[in-house]
């Protein structure tokens, strides 16, 4: 194959729909002015269009309020605006080892600024925390869980649902990680009892870099801003404006990815995402079985696929992750992400510390014939790794 | 790999900065003897001239860029595959081949 085959999906999909990128350019040359800052036509219609896409979001993830949707960079962004906004000193958080530094690193943060304190909850062989586990983590003056939707190492899809509507019991809201799952697995955050849940618009809701978002429900009324600036509104007041969605955006939004996104759900809702998921995972169920036969292959909690994203970790026995992707690119054509993935504590966890992975990860554009070329490719590395 | 703490380590009789892998810090601190010793601290008694090449290459496509190879280059450059690459240094080609070479540890997400 000529062509490079790309694994690297929950890195950021690649390519974008075709329509998506077309689409956003014509209307981003078109309307590419401040978005509601002017008095001229232009700017109010940058403006319906970025209000417009805040309903489309809000819709995708089943919350009922377009102000509560605050589009932030990407998903750490928009993590650390909920974190930093929502814990105040002496409170304790919950939440889970299989997080991501875009949630370990806040935490941490605030944690070694002697604000917070925080536990984390561990996940079991299969790679699935234990709602139960969660909610005996609560502390009197526990006043956040925050957990990731689906594991960025292990593909694993948490019970969110259970543990929303656990620690609701407790009346403590749950802040979900959708970095991994939003896009390919259904979220309804109102009738899930989701507080706060953050997204990227890059991985697999198909949009370009930049754009990401934090949607709120009505629970979440107190979190203060961590940033201060224009707004376009209230410009007279030294005070930060109050009102959702300003509350939480300082400064021009990224108008270009904005209509990306926008794009991009309409491209999600026309193809289905239950279909987009169905197919990313026949074709990790085939690279699973595939590996699977082959000797010298580690696979990492890959029992489980009914809740799974399309992603999956492996090793080659007695190979730095780090040598066999750059064998994988340059001798065979495929991308893929090694390492520790941002998530060290996953490693820690399944003993691939301090090397960590390959991490293969299916998008909507990859095909059957490119897994077979997968397959072959790490049977003779693991050839190799056998001799 | 992204762990960038650093250590001074008596390298073939040098006061040497190391990243936490053994990594040079200052690839110029690099010198023929300093290969011959981290080829020693890899299993290598003695460097052949297929290994000599490699680090050859590696050392001037990173005086001359001034960064390592991309894959393809690698490839390329060497008209070995990188599997074949794999096979030809005990370490591999980051802990072996770029480590006996100088050339920093690649930051990447580790």
């Amino acid at each position: 194959m000529n062509k490079l085959i790309y694994l690297d999906n929950a890195a950021t999909t690649f390519p974008k729909p075709a329509s998506v990128m077309k689409k956003m350019i014509e209307i981003y040359s078109r309307i590419g002015v401040s978005p509601g800052r002017g008095s001229y036509d232009l700017a109010a219609e940058a403006d319906e269009l970025v209000a417009k896409t805040r309903r489309k979001v809000a819709d995708f993830f089943g919350s009922p309020d377009p102000d509560r949707v605050i589009f932030t960079g990407n998903a750490t962004d928009a993590l650390n605006i909920a974190l930093q906004g929502l814990l105040r000193p002496g409170d304790h958080a919950v939440s889970t080892r299989l997080e991501h530094n875009s949630v370990l690193r806040p935490l941490y943060h605030l944690h070694m600024k002697g604000i917070i304190e925080y536990d984390l909850v561990p996940f079991d062989g299969k790679g699935f925390v234990d709602p139960g586990d969660v909610i005996a983590a609560i502390r009197p003056n526990t006043k956040l869980v925050v957990v990731t939707h689906a594991s960025n190492v292990l593909g694993t899809v948490q019970p969110v649902r259970e543990i929303a509507r656990l620690s609701a019991g407790y009346g403590i809201p749950l802040l979900v990680d959708a970095a991994q799952s939003a896009g390919v697995v259904p979220i309804d955050m109102q009738s899930w009892q989701i507080a706060g849940l953050a997204f990227t618009g890059h991985k697999s809701m198909l949009a370009p870099t930049g754009i990401g978002g934090l949607v709120l429900n009505r629970e979440i009324e107190g979190i203060e801003p961590s940033r201060f600036g224009g707004t376009g509104v209230d410009s007279r007041s030294l005070v930060h404006t109050e009102a959702f969605p300003y509350r939480l955006e300082a400064g021009t939004l990224n108008l270009m990815s904005i209509i990306g996104l926008s794009e991009s759900i309409e491209f999600l809702e026309q193809m289905g995402i239950e279909s987009i998921h169905a197919k990313e995972m026949a074709l990790l169920n085939k690279l699973r079985d595939g590996l699977s036969l082959l000797d010298g292959i580690e696979l990492y909690c890959t029992e489980n696929f009914p809740d799974h994203v399309g992603l999956l970790t492996a090793n080659i026995r007695g190979m730095d992750p780090n040598d066999a992707g750059a064998i994988l690119d340059g001798d065979f054509g495929i991308a893929v992400r090694v390492g520790l993935h941002c998530a060290p504590l996953v490693h820690e966890s399944l003993g691939t510390s301090p090397y960590g992975s390959i991490r293969f990860s299916i998008g909507p554009f990859n095909t059957s014939d490119e897994i077979d070329h997968v397959l072959k490719a790490m049977a003779e590395i693991a050839r190799y790794g056998n001799r | 790999m992204g762990d960038l703490s650093q250590r001074f380590c008596t390298i073939a009789g040098k006061e040497i900065l190391v990243d936490n892998e053994g990594f040079l810090w200052h690839v110029e601190d690099w010198t023929e003897e300093i290969a011959d010793a981290l080829a020693l601290e890899c299993g290598i008694e003695r460097l052949t001239d297929a290994q000599w090449a490699v680090i050859r290459f590696l050392r001037n496509y990173f005086s001359y860029y001034g960064r390592a190879p991309m894959n393809r280059d690698l490839k390329a450059g060497l008209g070995i595959s990188l599997l074949n690459l794999e096979a030809l240094f005990p370490g591999g080609i980051r802990h072996g081949a770029r480590r006996i070479a100088g050339l920093p540890n690649p930051k990447s997400c580790t």
